[in-house]
């Protein structure tokens, strides 16, 4: 019996092994790996790495690129979020109900999360440029002076803004088809038999009932925000004046361009308590609060 | 109360045919854009078509950089990484759903951990772990270091819980080992998940840019995206060759567009399984 019981772990090991190597390798080791590296110095080249204790966490407190960063951050996540989650469940509204037509703008607008970020943020800078872009030509026909997008610390953060929410908002569209499809009709009927109006359903059969949704994808896409990094790298690269650095982004230039790696370590410390944050208040909050059908 | 309708129609079209266009438009300047002569790019106000298509700026781009490399890199890392990721969240999720052992509730619990972990945070310390593996700048370091997936071991989980115990059990006591069951039972049984698994990860590798462009120097390593970023911050000299960025773009989106309409059924339907994925 205890043979058996062995035999049956070893089985186990077997079926488990091809994923957990390289997930310890790539992903349990360098979690504990950076945790250590916070509370240390070292500049990737040398060989010595000298204990600190807590100076990476103090200095980082210290440092007012962090709360820079900290306030970019919480902007790209509001800006992003918000805009992607309304975006989404509008278009989704829109195509719900039987309508010619509607699988080819469905695919339109899904589109644009399928494509590579870096091809399609190097479009967007030809979108911006300052004096024949296309941005500043449609702003020019209605009246409104050119804006100097990505060089103008005011603007950056918005063009890079509009960039994610292009992106995303056709993919939380579909998420709200799907769970707008899952209504049960007998309870929409129900309300308008008692007279509710379209506004009225909307509000209170439709909206509580999909909220599910809307609780998840504001988590995944607020976790997307965290570690946006491709469409700043090609568009602003953290400028102008640090205006779209985020903290992923300072993270980025600490590891991989100062060599601060103690810094840059704090830095992902954070981030992951950031990340680590969200997952648990949608895995216990979720629960409780947001009506599961 | 019938014309009223049909005006609602009429304004739902309205509404949506705008939203599309717009969401649209970038990828047809892009390919206008491309077609166009130096001189006539930079002309005011901009021509909505070119007055004559230059086709030739796609073979000029083509040339202008190693693109076919840059591609091959792209679709062998991503197919390797699509197949070992078939393979090995497949073997995973059968022992985390069908086999009893000890530490399971362990593993199970370790794989929702790293659920919640950002990967980008871990880029730093990975670095450095496939440096002592003398990894970097190599096809092995590309495919191992992406190889694993926790959304894809939990997306196959979910389907693998799908199916009944009982079919399992059946073709264990008619003696089939592990390997068989899987292989003959559950893997045609969920062949959707595995197909949505496949797209998903194919499309996001051959995407993928921060991490690879990491961890590859070699210029004869790149993939798409960082071989795309290079031409348009060298060869295109910041934007003074729009045409030429704009033909290069469009020749690294173009394959996800084709597969993007070839595909789009299973790919919205991933929108199904990974928000069932999610909630555990």
């Amino acid at each position: 019996m205890k043979l058996a019981r062995l035999y049956g772990d070893l089985q186990a090991l077997l079926f488990t092994l091809p994923a957990l190597v390289p997930l310890v390798l790539f992903w349990f080791f360098p979690l504990g790996y950076v945790i250590c590296l916070s509370f240390m110095e070292w500049d990737f080249m040398s060989p010595e790495k000298v204990f600190v204790g807590f100076d990476n966490y103090r200095n980082l407190l210290a440092n007012p690129n962090f709360y820079d960063s900290l306030r970019v951050t919480v902007l790209f996540c509001l800006g992003s979020v918000v805009p992607i989650i309304v975006a989404g469940l509008l278009l989704a509204l829109l195509l719900n109900r039987k309508l010619g037509g509607g699988a080819v703008y469905r695919t339109l607008m899904f589109s644009p999360w399928v494509t590579p970020t870096v091809a399609v943020s190097i479009v967007w800078s030809w979108i911006y440029e300052p004096d024949v872009g296309l941005a500043n030509n449609a702003l020019q026909a209605v009246g409104i002076e050119g804006i100097r997008w990505l060089e103008d610390p005011n603007w950056a953060l918005v063009g890079v803004l509009l960039v994610t929410v292009w992106k995303s908002a056709g993919w939380s569209m579909i998420f709200y088809l799907v769970a707008i499809n899952n209504v049960p009709s007998d309870l929409l009927e129900a309300a308008e038999l008692d007279g509710a109006s379209p506004w009225r359903k909307l509000l209170n059969v439709t909206l509580p009932l999909i909220s599910p949704t809307t609780f998840f994808l504001v988590i995944v896409q607020t976790i997307q925000a965290l570690q946006a990094y491709d469409q700043i790298n090609v568009l602003t690269q953290g400028g102008p004046a640090g205006s779209t650095r985020t903290l992923l982004y300072l993270y980025y230039q600490s590891a991989f361009t100062s060599f601060e790696i103690g810094e840059a370590s704090s830095i992902a410390i954070t981030l992951i308590l950031g990340c680590v944050a969200l997952s648990l208040l949608s895995f216990f909050m979720g629960r409780r609060t947001v009506h599961y059908t | 109360m019938h014309h009223l309708r049909r005006l609602g129609v009429l304004a739902r079209h309205a509404t949506l045919a705008a939203a599309a266009i717009l969401m649209a438009f970038p990828f047809y300047w892009m390919a206008s854009s491309a077609l166009k002569t130096n001189d006539e790019i930079w002309q005011f106000p901009p021509t909505l078509w070119p007055q004559t298509a230059l086709w030739s700026n796609f073979a000029e781009a083509w040339a202008a950089a190693p693109f076919t490399r840059y591609l091959l890199n792209s679709v062998f890392v991503a197919g390797a990484i699509g197949v070992l990721q078939i393979v090995n969240s497949g073997m995973m999720a059968y022992a985390l759903t069908h086999m009893k052992f000890r530490l399971k509730g362990l593993f199970t619990s370790a794989i929702l951990v790293g659920y919640m972990v950002p990967a980008t945070a871990t880029y730093l310390p990975s670095y450095v772990v496939l440096g002592k593996l003398q990894l970097l700048n190599s096809y092995g370091g590309l495919i191992l270091s992406n190889c694993v997936s926790v959304f894809s071991i939990f997306l196959i989980r979910q389907a693998f819980l799908q199916v009944s115990h009982e079919l399992v059990e059946a073709g264990k006591i008619d003696g089939a080992s592990h390997f068989r069951v899987l292989w003959t039972i559950l893997l045609p049984l969920t062949r959707s998940s595995f197909a949505v698994l496949a797209l998903i990860t194919f499309i996001e590798q051959y995407n993928n840019y921060f991490w690879p462009m990491l961890i590859t120097k070699d210029p004869n390593l790149q993939l798409v995206s960082a071989g795309l970023r290079g031409f348009f911050v060298e060869g295109g000299a910041y934007g003074l060759k729009w045409p030429l960025i704009m033909a290069a773009s469009a020749m690294t989106i173009a394959p996800l567009i084709i597969l993007f309409v070839f595909t789009q059924k299973t790919i919205i339907r991933s929108v199904n399984l990974s928000a069932g994925a999610s909630k555990g």
